[in-house]
């Protein structure tokens, strides 16, 4: 059980140039966080310093629970070699490393059989992962994240590649978990309608700007979305996203 | 067949590296390693031939050489040693310091022969005990890294963001193949350690899904054909390596006819 995530002053960069510059924000400990923004806007990079992969220049990042936190990652794809045809049960057993052992006991059997089950993803466990539709391949990628017992969990645009009946699928399934599992969520969309649905706050970035605020407030806003995403080249798909996003926060 | 202790010898090794190589083997494809494994025997070959000519063990020339390659590779970082060009050179490089080394040495044609191609012939208790021991270690190995060298193997983007040391385990791995190469140039030759330690787990990959399956399959694929070219060469005087690749070059193809009957049944191909 995590207590606490705040950012203070966190700055990163790469090769001399500064992707976030002084940032802070907190994390509401057991909801729904998301992070918007245009490309380029530094949301991947921070996600990978959440995670510790890539350490701050500046700054203090704070995650502090009972024990050491765990973090589960699901990006928004993943190299799978086809040529590697494993099976989905054995893709998500693959998360279990607290142990040594080359075989499963018995406590990991069936915290696997519960996992499987609250993903929808018994019926893909002899499936090679190859085979699977992106949707099916997501819900066993946020198994394998599961089965580790997360505290929190990181979302990298993991449903931008799915067609919208497995997004809806998909976001309802990273819900459950926060809701039912206590997980605290963050997670990154270009998709605002789905931001303004799940997210409790949201904390819209771009470069060496940012602000953070509730996702109903904050989707409302219009002229702080056209300020923020000025940059970037909308075209009408996204215009109507935004659109409908905004009305759907203005009626939330 | 088993009255002579050459045969017995040849046997008990020859099961041992072939469980070992079928291990080793899923995980070397899964890591997209197989021509570095190539590369590391031609790196033995050299090696072994630097002992004959140092007057020391052949095993000690091939280990040192191999593990030394393993740094280089671990150091370098596996992506460049991927492309072919790399690998090319590194193959011929090694193939030509083993010649100069032999030709400085006074070892004779039938050593260059042994060391390319394999031998069981020459195999005393004393090598079996050597090769039992590396073969033990490798496996033991296998077994406490197991969870997390198949997390970095199968699903790397997951091992890192679970915070796995999976520099370590990289370079980890490479030494360890470096040894499993070093044991099965003995027995299959440098110029067919692919034999042994690609071809079978390749072929596994056709009849299971899971990991552990593969492994196991690979083992048993393995441990047949090294049995199958022991026996066939001692009845028919020909090659054991030559059996041996016959044999898991048939495995190959079966497992492939398998896959696509397979294919065809559920209407995909």
């Amino acid at each position: 059980m995590l207590h606490r995530i705040q950012m203070n002053h966190l700055s990163v960069g790469f090769n001399g140039e500064e992707v976030l510059r002084d940032l802070s924000f907190y994390v509401p400990v057991g909801k729904m966080f998301a992070i918007i923004g245009p490309n380029g806007a530094g949301k991947s990079t921070l996600l990978k310093v959440l995670l510790g992969l890539i350490r701050p220049q500046a700054g203090e990042m704070v995650i502090e629970g009972d024990g050491k936190p765990v973090i589960g990652y699901v990006p928004q794809s993943r190299p799978i070699d086809e040529e590697t045809p494993i099976a989905a049960k054995d893709f998500i057993t693959l998360g279990l490393t607290s142990h040594l052992l080359p075989w499963l006991t018995r406590a990991e059997r069936s915290k696997l059989k519960e996992i499987m089950e609250f993903t929808d993803t018994e019926m893909l466990a002899k499936k090679p992962i190859g085979r699977l539709s992106g949707g099916e391949r997501q819900r066993v990628f946020l198994a394998q994240a599961l089965i580790r017992e997360p505290d929190l969990l990181l979302l990298d645009e993991s449903t931008a590649n799915l067609d919208p009946g497995a997004q809806e699928e998909m976001m309802r399934l990273v819900f459950r978990i926060c809701e039912k599992r206590g997980v605290t969520v963050i997670f990154i969309s270009h998709d605002l309608a789905q931001v303004a649905t799940y997210a409790d706050q949201v904390l819209l970035l771009a470069r060496g700007k940012y602000v953070q605020g509730g996702a109903a407030d904050l989707l409302s806003d219009q002229q702080l979305l056209a300020e923020y995403y000025q940059h970037e080249p909308v075209d009408a798909a996204q215009k109507a996203t935004l659109e409908s996003a905004q009305r759907q926060a203005m009626f939330h | 067949m088993f009255a002579y202790d050459f045969m017995r010898h040849a046997f008990i090794a020859g099961t041992l590296i072939a469980i070992m190589c079928g291990a080793i083997g899923v995980f070397i494809m899964a890591r997209n390693l197989s021509f570095i494994a190539h590369t590391f025997s031609h790196i033995g070959f050299a090696g072994a031939s630097f002992a004959v000519f140092a007057g020391l063990d052949p095993l000690i020339g091939l280990l040192l050489f191999t593990l030394l390659g393993a740094c280089g590779v671990g150091q370098l970082g596996v992506r460049v040693f991927r492309r072919d060009a790399a690998v090319s050179v590194i193959l011929s490089l090694a193939l030509g310091l083993g010649i100069l080394f032999l030709s400085l040495s006074d070892a004779q044609g039938s050593f260059t022969k042994t060391i390319l191609f394999g031998s069981v012939v020459g195999i005393d208790l004393q090598d079996v005990w050597q090769l039992v021991g590396l073969t033990l270690f490798v496996l033991l190995v296998l077994a406490v890294g197991y969870r997390w060298l198949k997390f970095d193997s199968f699903d790397q983007t997951g091992a890192e963001a679970a915070g796995l040391p999976v520099h370590l385990i990289s370079i980890g791995f490479l030494l360890l193949m470096a040894v499993a190469v070093s044991v099965t140039v003995q027995i299959v030759g440098a110029l067919l350690v692919f034999a042994l330690m690609t071809v079978p787990a390749a072929a596994a990959r056709f009849f299971t899904q899971s990991i552990f399956g593969m492994i196991l399959t690979a083992a048993l694929l393995a441990m047949a054909g090294v049995w199958f070219g022991l026996s066939a060469g001692y009845y028919t005087n020909a090659p054991v390596s030559f059996y041996i690749v016959a044999f898991e070059a048939l495995s190959y193809f079966v497992g492939l006819l398998y896959q696509r009957v397979g294919q065809m049944r559920r209407g995909e191909a």
